[in-house]
């Protein structure tokens, strides 16, 4: 019975297609990384950009604080924290902290029954 | 050609050795894979439990790269003759497309040209895996390492490359092993990436005349 191999070695066509094969790999690396990073800069700018409008619009601004906001103290003062300004107060507390996603339907039936408490 | 006795070494050690790596990784990716993007917690629990399955897929890809990449390394030699073979298209390789090597049973296959090592539905699959292995890991490590830095369009390209380059994989890795494995005409090709190395050599002969008029007989 014989057994069959392959020559050893190996020539200067399939060494350079290997090469090739390598090179191009690597290149496409390259390219796909140059891409994310410059997608990663445009981003990183526009979010500099976008904040810098942000702080700008904000400047211009009379109020630049809730909690100096008049209206906002008034709105506690008389109906959230009645007599002060308490912002955790508990009608505060049930009314402005909320709750999103799935407990809404928990968030719902506990208002209802905070009403229903208060109202007793 | 036909009464050629004995045996013919098709792949060596190392070969078999990142073909059995890349095999396991590639099963526990798409297990993984699969179980996570579709939500089916029965493969995930397998791995204990959707996180640890999202773990083991990482990990797995690190193998999934490193494996071809050391096997490259320490076998340059053996992969450039790959690469020179499934890139080496000539009109035997064309007249096997057009009969598809008799594998397909409404086209007519009278006469099969010679084949190399390997016949020109395999050099296809091997670009095709090729190709498909370079994008499934370029776009992988992005959505791992850097998911919290990245902009979000970059990594939905990502994951839109990664899943949609994953699937044509697996039903291409699906089509090889049911040709390599089941089928009668060529599953005698798995117990040669899969445990020896060795292929008869009167199969071969008819086979693979083209590769194996090239090789020597060294007992």
């Amino acid at each position: 019975m014989g057994i069959f191999k392959e020559k050893e070695g190996f020539t200067r066509r399939q060494f350079l297609k290997g090469s090739a094969i390598l090179a191009v790999t690597v290149v496409v690396t390259g390219v796909f990384a140059k891409f994310g990073v410059d997608i990663y800069k445009a981003s990183d700018d526009y979010i500099a950009e976008r904040a810098q409008g942000l702080y700008t619009l904000d400047e211009s601004m009379a109020i630049r604080r809730s909690h100096k906001n008049p209206e906002i103290a008034q709105i506690y003062q008389e109906f959230l924290s009645p007599g002060g300004v308490n912002p955790v107060s508990e009608k505060a507390h049930h009314l402005l902290h909320t709750r999103y996603g799935k407990d809404i339907p928990a968030l719902i039936e506990e208002l209802e029954h905070h009403d229903e408490n208060h109202a007793a | 050609m036909s009464e050629v006795k004995g045996k013919v070494l098709k792949h060596d050690q190392q070969t078999r050795m990142m073909h059995w790596v890349h095999l396991v990784c590639f099963t526990i990716l798409g297990l993984t894979g699969i179980a996570f993007y579709w939500d089916i917690n029965i493969i995930s629990n397998i791995f204990g439990g959707p996180a640890n399955a999202s773990l083991v897929h990482r990990w797995a890809g690190v193998l999934f790269a490193a494996g071809p990449a050391i096997y490259i390394l320490l076998n340059f030699e053996r992969f450039s003759k790959f690469i020179d073979t499934i890139t080496n298209f000539t009109r035997n390789d064309i007249g096997w497309l057009k009969t598809m090597g008799g594998y397909v049973p409404f086209i007519k296959a009278e006469h099969i040209p010679p084949q190399d090592k390997y016949n020109a539905g395999q050099k296809i699959l091997g670009g095709l895996i090729i190709t498909g292995c370079l994008l499934i890991i370029l776009t992988g490590f992005p959505m791992w390492l850097w998911r919290h830095t990245l902009p979000a369009v970059f990594l939905s390209a990502c994951y839109s490359i990664h899943f949609w380059t994953a699937l044509i994989m697996i039903l291409l890795v699906g089509g090889h092993f049911f040709l390599a494995a089941i089928h009668p005409r060529s599953r005698v090709e798995f117990a040669s990436m899969m445990m020896d190395g060795y292929v008869d050599a009167e199969f071969t002969a008819h086979h693979n005349e083209s590769w194996f008029n090239e090789l020597q007989k060294v007992e």
